[in-house]
């Protein structure tokens, strides 16, 4: 899943890129950084995890892997506050101008949740929780102004992450959070994928 | 995609409104249709379509000894990309 978010983010992060540098529209540069550091931030998460997990496998946990684990989780989780800055200036500066499944998700989340684990930090996530709320905020307000359907889309896709932020902070009491919140993630990242698909359907 | 009061306006913005308004009148056009069509003065109309053309997305012929401006494939392909990008910044409340 955080693999598939991932790659959108680094899509989406493209395409700004394109916008700064083929058309010179400034504002889409805090846009592009903000989502090619989350995407890497997240893609790194997801090589880390799957690297622990394999050594995991071969060999006994040392102390010292533990702490590189830790290090791996802070540096995602401080690529993931930027992204959201970048965002957060990106509307700052743009305002100034104008059941079923419960067994499975208990048994992945079970296996999942003592390696996400390593990778929490409630008082980030409550920083992250903050920007991302700024951050829906704005988009909802663009969409009520705009009333299209990309604005829409984006303003889910922030909506949906801004959700997944707060599942993961109830993740400390119920580990199935994190399954909710990493679902809730993609989510938000299929629709910012929508939106894209959209914008690229122009034709002459 | 002219607007009706004045602000400030990007180069990329007037190439698009210059493209746009000869788009509108079936991808060839006489500059005083798109002196009206992209809100230029025709001094600085002269100048963009002579950089358009540079760039080679327009390109001027003479029809009944009055010189008209037509949209190069490029030309077309470039107020495309325009109009998704217009679009994809719109989306994230970005104005161009």
């Amino acid at each position: 899943m955080e693999f598939v978010s991932s790659f959108i983010s680094l899509l989406v992060g493209y395409y700004a890129l394109k916008g700064y540098k083929e058309f010179s529209i400034k504002g889409l540069f805090f846009l592009y950084l903000g989502f090619i550091i989350l995407g890497i931030g997240t893609f790194l998460r997801v090589f880390s995890a799957t690297y622990f997990v394999i050594l995991l496998r071969a060999l006994e946990p040392a102390l010292h892997l533990r702490s590189l684990i830790n290090l791996a989780g802070l540096i995602y989780t401080l690529t993931q506050l930027i992204a959201y800055s970048l965002f957060t200036a990106t509307y700052f500066l743009q305002a100034k101008a104008l059941g079923e499944h419960s067994l499975e998700l208990g048994i992945v989340s079970a296996v999942l949740f003592p390696i996400y684990g390593l990778f929490f930090n409630p008082s980030l996530e409550l920083i992250a929780i903050v920007m991302l709320g700024f951050i829906t905020v704005h988009s909802f307000n663009n969409w009520a102004l705009k009333r299209s359907s990309g604005s829409a889309l984006v303003f889910l896709g922030f909506g949906f992450m801004f959700l997944s932020h707060l599942l993961f902070l109830f993740m400390i009491m119920e580990p199935v959070f994190l399954f909710f919140g990493q679902v809730t993630q993609l989510a938000g990242f299929l629709c910012l994928l929508a939106m894209l698909a959209r914008v690229s359907r122009v034709h002459a | 995609m002219p607007r009706e009061h004045k602000e400030y306006r990007s180069k990329a913005r007037i190439y698009v409104d210059i493209l746009a308004s000869i788009m509108k009148h079936g991808g060839k056009s006489r500059p005083t249709r798109v002196l009206y069509g992209a809100n230029l003065s025709h001094d600085r109309l002269m100048k963009h379509l002579g950089q358009l053309i540079e760039l080679g997305l327009v390109e001027e012929e003479k029809e009944d000894d009055a010189m008209i401006y037509k949209l190069t494939d490029k030309g077309r392909a470039f107020l495309i990309e325009f109009i998704k990008m217009e679009k994809f910044a719109e989306a994230f409340g970005i104005t161009i």
